[in-house]
Formats: structure tokens, sequence, C-alpha cells
């Protein structure tokens, strides 16, 4: 028995790793590619291996996109303040109370996650136009939020109902406010919640592209999302600083989920299965 | 109190440009209309001048063909994946982690990668498939119409793998091990029992994975602009891109607008099963 199951354990690694191999295979192309240049990427065969690395194109990425690089960080960690200053306070409202709104608000985030950003995108170009929020970063954090927002109010919310009663019976029995209860004894302990979600608006804000690519025209800004756009409809002109921007902007999610490993698993089930 | 941002927030983001939307697709716009807000009425003209362009009747075609091969793969594979995980090997917590990366990707990057992965010459998909002896020349990803639909296909298969092998695998360490033990007496077989036993007991969740799936894809956008922005001739347009392109490539808003109810539509094709199927945080038990 024991031999057997040492046995299908050798099998399952191997599988694993075939598996992985081919899954992650992208990734270890886009990396291989940022150390090529523009002759080799377009020679007569694939490199599986750069045959000259070099760093030249992470310098041309460095020169020309110092500035798209912090205007996308702006936008994540302004995107990921915006969505927990909005969430909070409405998780642990709809966490504590059954007020009759209740359902009708969860419901309605369920249907506002579902709903297309395209859709939303549309609108918004036509109404920022009027409200002079075209080309501003609080009009573009503003539309990157809602990426993120139902998500997490409906994960907050459901790690905020696992928290034990009494701890909160007792503070107000010691005469604190909703405010000083919210912020000292609920904050604290749904620390791990808080930080699942504001990894994910952090990446939702980092990574958006639709919402950059219409609310935002000859701005005086730009994410990475659009520069690696226009490198697109240039295809062919340097391939290589494309590909080093590429991994320049799949680094926060590399970090983030070594960094952050336990929460993004959590908040990945959570929030799909139980929101 | 504490609600009112949240309400705030609902309304503005969500509630404000889904009615102005519907507002939009019944207005002849132009861009000269786009500073007055309001623009003249127009009937049902947007919706019968949109519908009964072919390109758009293909697109919505395509979007459930996407989604249906999309979520078919996605489940296969990403069962397997869970299946496997499920395992007992070595460095299977490491694994299990780097399978996530591809879904907190950015989308537009991935769909970058993909068309440098696509490529006709020295792309490496065609490399690797001329050296395992499968092509004698290579394919045309981006340029002939039914690969680059493959092409896109494959992308957004990758993408979701992650999300099927996450929820299907943690559903499956819920799996009550007497349950597999009695199956095991009673003399079922490994199949048997995954058929008889484990599917059974998981199926809400392959249920709601199914469904966040054909939400996620009926979406997409980023990943077609990323890999081939509709075209070749737009056999890769889908619902979300086409309606991008009325709106800002042809600056036919009303246009727009009516393609994206429909793309509304069908999304929320998917409510009422998605709020049932959450019907336990309605109670908030």
């Amino acid at each position: 028995m024991t031999r057997q199951r040492r046995f299908t354990g050798a099998l399952a690694a191997v599988a694993a790793f075939v598996a992985l191999v081919i899954l992650l295979f992208p990734l270890y192309a886009v990396v291989v590619a940022s150390f090529e240049n523009n002759s080799q990427l377009f020679g007569t065969h694939y490199n599986f291996l750069p045959p000259t690395p070099s760093f030249a194109n992470y310098s041309t990425v460095i020169s020309t996109q110092g500035g798209h690089i912090i205007s996308s960080l702006i936008i994540g960690v302004f995107t990921a303040v915006l969505t927990l200053a909005i969430s909070l306070p409405a998780a642990h409202a709809l966490a504590r109370y059954r007020f009759r709104v209740t359902v009708a608000l969860v419901a309605g985030l369920l249907i506002a996650q579902i709903l297309p950003s395209i859709v939303i995108a549309n609108s918004l170009f036509i109404l920022y136009h009027k409200l002079h929020l075209l080309n501003t970063y609080p009009g573009l954090i503003l539309a990157d939020a809602s990426y993120a927002v139902p998500f997490s109010i409906l994960v907050i919310r459901a790690f905020m109902l696992g928290l034990p009663n009494d701890v909160l019976q007792a503070a107000r029995v010691d005469g604190a406010t909703e405010w000083r209860t919210f912020t000292r004894i609920v904050l604290p302990m749904s620390r791990s919640a808080i930080i699942t979600v504001a990894v994910f608006a952090f990446l939702n804000g980092w990574g958006d592209f639709i919402f950059a690519l219409t609310l935002l025209s000859g701005s005086t800004f730009e994410p990475i999302t659009l520069s690696v756009y226009s490198y697109i409809g240039e295809f062919s002109t340097n391939l290589g600083a494309a590909m080093a921007l590429c991994v320049v902007g799949l680094l926060p999610a590399a970090m983030l989920l070594i960094a952050a490993q336990r929460y993004i698993a959590a908040g990945l089930t959570v929030g799909s299965v139980k929101g | 109190m504490f609600l009112v941002p949240a309400f705030a927030y609902l309304l503005f983001a969500f509630a404000l440009p889904i009615g102005y939307n519907l507002i939009l697709s019944f207005e002849q716009t132009s861009p000269a209309t786009i500073s007055t807000l309001v623009a003249p009425f127009a009937g049902l003209s947007n919706y019968t001048a949109t519908l009964t362009q072919s390109t758009t009747q293909s697109a919505i075609v395509r979007t459930f063909i996407f989604a249906a091969g999309s979520l078919f793969f996605q489940f296969v594979i990403g069962f397997g994946l869970a299946l496997l995980f499920n395992l007992r090997f070595p460095l299977r917590r490491l694994a299990r982690s780097l399978i996530i990366i591809p879904w907190l990707l950015p989308l537009l990057i991935t769909g970058f990668i993909f068309k440098f992965l696509f490529q006709t010459e020295a792309g490496a998909i065609n490399q690797i498939l001329g050296d395992l002896h499968l092509i004698s020349h290579p394919i045309g990803f981006l340029t002939s119409p039914g690969w680059a639909f493959v092409a896109i296909l494959v992308a957004n298969v990758w993408i979701g793998i992650p999300f099927f092998t996450v929820l299907l695998y943690s559903a499956l360490q819920d799996v009550p091990i007497e349950l597999k033990e009695a199956a095991m007496l009673d003399g079922a077989n490994a199949w048997q029992r995954l058929i008889r036993v484990t599917v059974p007991v998981i199926r809400p969740v392959i249920e709601v994975v199914f469904i966040l799936g054909f939400i996620f894809t009926v979406k997409v956008f980023d990943v077609v602009i990323g890999l081939t922005q509709g075209g070749p001739a737009n056999t890769t347009q889908i619902l979300a891109p086409w309606a991008y392109n009325l709106s800002f490539q042809q600056f036919n808003y009303g246009a727009g607008a009516a393609l994206n109810t429909v793309l509304l539509l069908i999304a929320l094709l998917a409510a009422p099963i998605y709020i049932w199927l959450n019907k336990e945080s309605l109670r908030g038990a």
C-alpha cells in the first residue's frame, strides 16, 4: 500500500511538473524575449534562450517608461485605498445589522459583479466629459474601483459574519460607540480579509486597460497598459522593449503572490464561492 | 451611515452608467453630441441598424461559441489539475500557488504575450509544433480567420484555468473521506467513485464556476485587443471589443450603447442563477 502510494505520489509530481512547464511557458517566453534584441526576435526561428542576453531593453524601459510605471502604481494604490474606504464600513453594517435593504443591497452587489466594464466605460466617457473627469486620476480611479468594490464588500462581509459576536457585544456594554467598535475591534480582527481585498484592488487598478483606454486620451499621464497598447500598434519596431515592459507589468502580481500567498488563495475561494 | 459611501458609489459607478447607456441607445448620437449629454430621440434605429449588421450578428454567435469553448476546456483542464493537486506529492503547495499566476496578470499583457507566441515566423508555438513534427509549415495564427479564433480561445482558456483549478480543488478538499472509503468498500473503482461520489458532492461549486466562468467570458475585451484587435476581417470580434469599436473607433456611441445593452442582457442571463446560488449570503447566514 505505502509502496503504491509512493509510486502514485511520484507519478503525480511528474504530471504536475509537466503541466506547470506547459502552463507557465508563456511567462518564461516573455522573460527570455525581454533579453533579446529585435533582429533575434524577428529571426528565422524562435530562441528558447536569449542568444546574447542583454539588459538593453530594460534600460530602454526605465528611461522611457519610468513615468508610466509610477502612474500605474498611483492608480493601483489609490484604487485599493478608495475600495477599502467604501467597502469596510458597508461590509460592517451589512454583517451586523439586518436592514430591510440588506437583501436588496447584497443582490445589487452580486449583479454589479456581473456588469461588463465596457458598458460602464462607454457611458462614463460621455458623463465624464460633462463632469470634467476625463484625463484625470480621480476619474480613472473612481472607475477602476468598480472592478473591486462589489467583490470587496462581499468578501469582507463574509469574513465579518464569522467574527465572535460576544466581543462586539462586550464593547457595546462598555459603552463604545459604533464607530469606536468598528475602528478598534472589527477592523483589527478583519486584518486578513482587508489585506486580501487590498491586494486584489491594487492589481485591478494596476492592470486596468478598459477604463484607461476609454477615459484617457492625450492626458498628461498614462499607465503602462496604454504603453503596451501602443507597442501592439507598432509590433515590429521595438518588440524587445515591449517584452521588458510586459515583464514589469507582471512583476506586482508575482511579488504579491509570494508575499501574500495565503491571503490571495483565501480571497480567491471565499470571494467566488461564499461571496 | 456606514452604508452611505457604498450606496453612493453603486449609484455612481453602476446604476448611473447603465441607465445612461439605455438612454444613449435610443438617441441619435454623433461626435458633436458628446458635449450636450442629450441627443435627439432616435427610437429603435440604433438597435435595428446594429443588429442587422452581419458583423454584429456573427459577433453575438461567436461570443456564445467562445464562451462554450472556453468553459469546456477550462473545466476539463481545471478539474484534471484539481484532481492532480488533490493527490499527495512533494512540493504540491508550491505547484498550487504557481498555477494561480496567470489569473493575476494584467489581461492586456497576457493578450500581447500570446500575440508574440502565436507569430508565424519565429513564433514559439509554431516552432514547438514544427520541432514535434506536428506541422510542416508555420501556421498563420494571427492572419488566417479560423486560426485567429483558436488563438484567442487558447489565451482565454489559459487565463481561466487557475480559477477553475483553485475553486474545484478547494471543493475537493471538502469531500468527506468516509464517503470515498465507503464507496471503495462497496467495490467502486476510481472512475465510479469520481462520477458517483465526488462530482455529486461538489456539484454546487461546479455550478458556481460555470456561472462565473460564463460571466467572465462574455465580458472578454483586453485579450482580444492584445492579441488580434478583432481581426483579421472581424473574425475574432466578440461583443465587448465590437461595442468598443462602434463607440470609440466609428464614433457611433448610440450604436455602441445599443450593442452594450445586448451584451448586458446576455451577461444578466446569469444573474438569477448566480443570485440563487448565493442565497445563503443573502440571508446573512
